[in-house]
């Protein structure tokens, strides 16, 4: 398979396929922007959009190229239950975090970002410990859907890797940059139909193409007795395992599904949540059977790299009509990630950096210009890091690790009126501070220390445990998941789950920040009023034409009507 | 597992995503409808 030649779409067919999908979102774009755009609308869409379109948005954020191929490279290394721990655990974290969903938007029913509720609950640190780590998670994913993108065409047509990543740019933020997160969601729903239309037929067009069900019986030997089994321990080990903690601790710090939170209509939070749940696990999981298909027919990635394994068996196996619908799949998933990445960028710059920073009023007009350039000058940081080929792996376990140490403090906020700001931000850098010496291994673990951290981690297990328990069934059934969890695992992980540094580092930082701040907030006398986040955290643009109306709703939802300090 | 349920295994995958994207169209079409019939932007 090494020397395979791969069909390529040719110049002209792949700008064609790139001015219609572009075209297409650019001309949705201009038919919903208005000359004159609200700063709220801008960043939520107005609090109010239905099933169709938030269902779609939701699915096309979650689903990046990066995932695609990810999934396929689990399928391809863990064999038959690669893509389900993948593709299920990331999908089953969208439904674990949709309780926690309503409870965000009941208590600021028009916040625009996580961040700005967590200055109304508890100040600026915090604010900023969220707002930040979302700049550079959004900016790293930006990076990494235009490396997509770059590589995408450089492979599949006679184009090169920078004019890929330019065109693809460029197109993302022409359709952005007018209307922001409005523009986002709608031209989500083109492209979860382009993406997932294209999933339907690509995955047995690729299965049939490579043999069908004979490629299982011919290509048997070609797996180890752990690929072939669907209760894997390397599987779950490896990929699963840290998976899970990885992405509960993405799904509740990233702005991207925040924002959709606050603008979806409240009624329809657990709906919209249900479909993109089931919508990315099949579209993740399906993809990732080509990884396991692969396998069985032994073919090796071209240049020993998994991540050309999709592209290289789409280049192989299809003819240009399909290699069409491929190439629009890819760009469709890389697309709408990129979008809704530069809508949260300038959504964080406009409340948290702007916004909500002082006494004066902020003013509406200069928050979306504020929004705007932010999208420009995110794209330019993006286009020089992905042009650089900088490696993110290393931000990206940041990122990661940043929102792991977030997840309980972020959570409890919601619910337990005793967290303090100081209680939220000490214990989540008490997290960070222990999380980096075991993920890099700047600790030995030789003897008792690696004990003492594999105690910790498995405290980890029963925060993850009881955070996915507490959301559906309350506080006291999450301490006896989250106990039970930890009891059962500590046999099997203490003594050697320390050899597994992701896992140990994202289950540390879960287990050091719950512990901080749970000791922390309980020495606290007094009680927070949750009421307060509403009023604390409405619109900015009110509009001056309507003053009846605003006036009507400025008590109940109005920030700008409300002393924005505390 | 036989060669046939590993094919099903494969396969249901795209006959899931089929359903998820005609009832995401479905909504979506008729919330563009109403919005059409009552004269408003659907966003």
């Amino acid at each position: 398979m090494d020397d395979l030649q791969l069909q390529q779409l040719g110049g002209p067919l792949t700008i064609g396929l790139l001015v219609l999908f572009f075209g297409l979102t650019m001309l949705i774009s201009l038919r919903i922007s208005r000359r004159k755009e609200n700063a709220d609308a801008y960043m939520t869409a107005g609090n109010g959009i239905g099933l169709g379109v938030s269902a779609a948005s939701m699915t096309a954020t979650w689903i990046w190229a990066a995932s695609m191929y990810a999934s396929a490279t689990s399928g391809y290394v863990y064999g038959i239950s690669g893509p389900i721990h993948y593709g299920l655990w990331g999908a089953l974290m969208i439904l674990f975090i949709y309780p926690y969903g309503r409870r965000i938007r009941a208590v600021a029913p028009r916040a625009h970002t996580l961040a700005e509720v967590m200055y109304a609950r508890h100040g600026r640190s915090s604010q900023l410990m969220l707002a930040g780590s979302n700049v550079l998670g959004s900016v790293i994913s930006l990076t990494s859907n235009f490396i997509a993108g770059g590589a995408l065409i450089s492979m599949l047509s006679p184009f090169s890797f920078s004019q890929g990543i330019v065109v693809i740019a460029g197109g993302v933020l022409l359709y952005t940059l007018w209307s922001g997160f409005r523009a986002s969601v709608l031209t989500d729903f083109i492209q979860v139909c382009a993406m997932l239309g294209a999933v339907v037929v690509v995955i047995p067009a690729i299965f049939f193409a490579m043999g069908g069900p004979s490629v299982f019986i011919e290509g048997a030997s070609n797996l180890t007795p752990q690929q072939t089994s669907f209760f894997s321990s390397d599987a779950f080990l490896n990929q699963g395992a840290p998976y899970i903690a990885a992405v509960l601790a993405y799904a509740i710090g990233n702005q991207t599904i925040a924002q959709r939170l606050f603008a979806v209509r409240e009624d329809l939070i657990k709906p919209t949540f249900i479909t993109a749940t089931v919508g990315y696990g099949a579209t993740i999981i399906g993809i990732g059977m080509l990884g396991v298909v692969a396998l069985y027919a032994g073919i090796n990635p071209m240049e020993g790299d998994l991540n050309n394994l999709i592209p290289q068996l789409a280049g192989t196996y299809f003819g240009p009509v399909l290699l069409s619908v491929f190439f629009i799949m890819i760009i469709g998933s890389l697309a709408s990630t990129a979008d809704s990445d530069l809508s949260a960028l300038s959504s964080i710059m406009m409340a948290d950096i702007y916004g909500r920073a002082g006494k004066r009023k902020a003013d509406p007009r200069l928050m979306l210009t504020i929004g705007r350039a932010t999208m420009v000058i995110a794209t330019g940081a993006a286009l020089y890091f992905a042009g650089a080929r900088m490696n993110i792996l290393d931000l990206l376990v940041l990122v990661g690790a940043i929102w792991g140490a977030l997840v309980f403090p972020v959570i409890a906020s919601f619910y337990w009126e005793k967290v303090t700001n100081k209680a939220f931000t000490v214990s989540v850098l008490a997290a960070l501070a222990i999380f980096f010496p075991v993920r890099f291994g700047w600790i030995p673990m030789d003897g008792a220390v690696g004990y003492v951290f594999d105690v910790i981690a498995v405290v980890g297990v029963g925060v993850v445990a009881g955070l996915m328990t507490f959301g559906f069934f309350g506080a006291r059934a999450a301490r006896i998941v989250g106990f039970i969890a930890a009891v059962a695992v500590a046999p099997f992980a203490i003594g050697f789950l320390h050899d597994y540094a992701v896992l140990s580092g994202s289950l540390i930082a879960y287990a050091v920040s719950t512990v901080v701040c749970t000791a922390m907030s309980l020495s606290n006398q007094d009680g927070f009023d949750f009421s307060r986040i509403a009023r604390m955290t409405g619109d900015f643009d009110v509009e001056e034409a309507e003053p009846a109306a605003a006036s009507a709703a400025a008590p109940a939802r109005s920030g700008s009507q409300i002393p924005q300090t505390r | 597992m036989t060669p046939f349920w590993l094919t099903a295994y494969v396969l249901m995958w795209p006959v899931i995503v089929a359903g998820v994207l005609a009832f995401i169209a479905r909504a979506f079409f008729k919330e563009w409808l109403d919005a059409h019939r009552r004269g408003e932007p659907m966003i």
